[in-house]
């Protein structure tokens, strides 16, 4: 009789400390973000989209062609071609399969020039796998002067 | 007496929700006991060990992030790099090695939470899973805002971390330690001191000191049993030598000491954290290393202590750009065949109870 007493006891007691923390979390600020509607901010460092930034002065791309990025890719989703010879090299093709990009930040970490960069842009889904195969028009398009996701909070 | 029964034999998984992954049960019950288990794996079996041998040593490194236990990234990056640095002689500067310490540890605080939440949830406390996930998402976002990843993180490089902390980073790790103890009193309000939770965790799925150390288990299902180990002191990397902290040992063996042992483990990490926070030194960041390593021929085996438990690698070099050979040795897996022992004559509810106390990751235990 004691003992079932004692549990009962025990139990409004579970509960109503239970209710308290409860209330308690009632009266501090929200952590949820309303997402399509609000986004988060996300941090200079961010993990991204890749982009290919022009020089602002001469607009001709940043990048030497060294094919550095190409080589230390772990899922070998850059592909390179260029022209010309020596100094007159130009860039034909810069493709990166964003689809087979893990996101790791070698070839940012490798480049020489800075060409190659993350921008802090989260939203990369499309209905099509093909939409995913970023050219150098594409890459030079997600390189803006201001970051494309710029969040309302945080 | 008893009325005989025909044996029912019972797929758990790999698609059921509280397996925590795509892990395979085949639960053999009389009624509502049950007589035997045997965990089926495979289901997300990535072949890390064979694709490392195909890519460079920094190459590996992010795809130990994923490929292995995905919770605890760093912990990973840190078991592979451990081994590379062991094998090649690399130095770090004592920088990036408290910068590493530090790291870990909240990585462990971030995986424990994960842990805690779906544990609750399948328990039947779905509160404590938003507080839980609340207090990681704040994790996540100081591991955002210093390597830029969120769950993969390739942080750690041979002889160093990629980039220094951003400005201010300390102190707003220092406030989280602040929020977080008074956070960890309120999961003990909610959690510790329920006698539904009591019921539902104290002597059950008990694992004996015996069967622990037969079976190889390590990490906090070995501690909760009894067995005082863990490499952080035993064998002591990084900068885990000049930290004071006390490793939680529990003897019951049941779901509730595994439950305080992590609990524990959490405020000590909050507390090494803290020391690296006052003790991190200014500095190099990283050592002259270049990009594609060459480690000498040789085999090395090095052991971490990562959130689930003794993370060992073994790693074989030919002189090559690319190792010869990686064997991982995966606290998980270890602990997964445990499993049997603790479930065997308890009730198919117990069996979701005692298979989330373990805290297994299915990417870790197939690899």
């Amino acid at each position: 009789m004691r003992a079932t007493l004692h549990r009962i006891g025990r139990g409004i007691q579970a509960l109503a400390t239970g209710l308290r923390l409860t209330f308690t979390m009632l009266l501090r600020p929200k952590n949820t973000v309303m997402y399509p509607i609000k986004k988060v901010d996300v941090s200079p460092r961010w993990h991204g989209l890749l982009a290919l930034p022009v020089d602002p002065e001469t607009g001709n791309d940043l990048c030497i062609i060294c094919f550095q990025c190409e080589r230390v890719c772990p899922s070998r989703c850059i592909h390179i071609e260029a022209t010309g010879k020596a100094k007159e090299r130009v860039l034909t093709r810069f493709d990166i399969e964003m689809d087979k990009c893990q996101y790791c930040g070698l070839c940012v970490e490798v480049c020489p020039t800075e060409a190659i960069v993350f921008v802090p842009h989260y939203e990369a889904s499309t209905y099509n796998r093909n939409n995913l195969n970023y050219d150098l028009a594409d890459l030079h398009r997600a390189a803006p002067k201001e970051p494309i996701a710029r969040g309302v909070i945080r | 007496m008893a009325l005989r029964t025909e044996e029912l034999i019972l797929n758990m998984g790999p698609q059921h929700p509280s397996t925590h992954g795509v892990l395979r049960m085949v639960v053999t019950l009389e009624g509502e006991n049950v007589v035997d288990v045997q965990p089926d794996i495979g289901y997300l079996h990535s072949s890390v060990e064979k694709m490392m041998e195909y890519r460079t040593y920094i190459q590996s490194i992010s795809l130990a992030d994923r490929g292995m236990d995905y919770l605890a990234a760093l912990a990973n990056e840190m078991a592979l790099l451990r081994a590379v640095e062991t094998l090649g002689k690399i130095e770090t500067p004592t920088r990036a090695q408290w910068l590493r310490t530090m790291f870990l540890e909240f990585q462990r605080i971030a995986s424990h939470l994960v842990w805690l939440g779906t544990w609750g949830i399948d328990i039947g406390a779905t509160t404590v899973f938003l507080w839980c996930f609340r207090e990681r998402e704040k994790v996540i976002d100081l591991f955002e805002k210093s390597t830029g990843g969120r769950l993969h993180y390739v942080y750690f490089r041979p002889g160093g971390v990629y980039e220094d902390i951003p400005d201010g980073w300390l102190q707003q790790a220092l406030a989280f330690c602040d929020d977080f103890e008074q956070r960890l009193v309120e999961y003990d309000e909610l959690l510790t001191a329920n006698p539904i939770f009591e019921v539902r965790t104290k002597g059950i799925g008990v694992l004996p000191r015996a069967t622990a150390t037969n079976l190889g288990a390590s990490g906090p299902v070995a501690r909760a049993s009894g067995v005082a180990f863990d490499v952080r002191k035993a064998f002591p990397y990084e900068k885990y030598a000049e930290v004071e902290f006390d490793i939680p040992v529990r003897e019951e063996g049941d779901c509730f000491a595994r439950y305080m042992v992590r609990m524990e483990e959490m405020r000590q990490s909050v507390r090494i954290v803290r020391q690296c926070v006052e003790k991190l030194p200014p500095g190099e960041i990283r050592a002259k290393v270049p990009i594609t390593l060459r480690l000498p021929k040789g085999e090395v085996y090095t052991r971490t202590e990562s959130p689930r438990g003794d993370l060992g690698v073994y790693l074989v070099s030919d002189g090559g750009e690319t190792p010869y050979r990686v064997k991982i040795r995966a606290p998980a897996f270890s602990n997964l065949f445990a499993l049997s022992e603790m479930m065997r004559g308890w009730k198919v509810a117990d069996v979701i109870a005692i298979l989330g106390s373990i805290d297994i990751v299915l990417a870790d235990v197939d690899r």
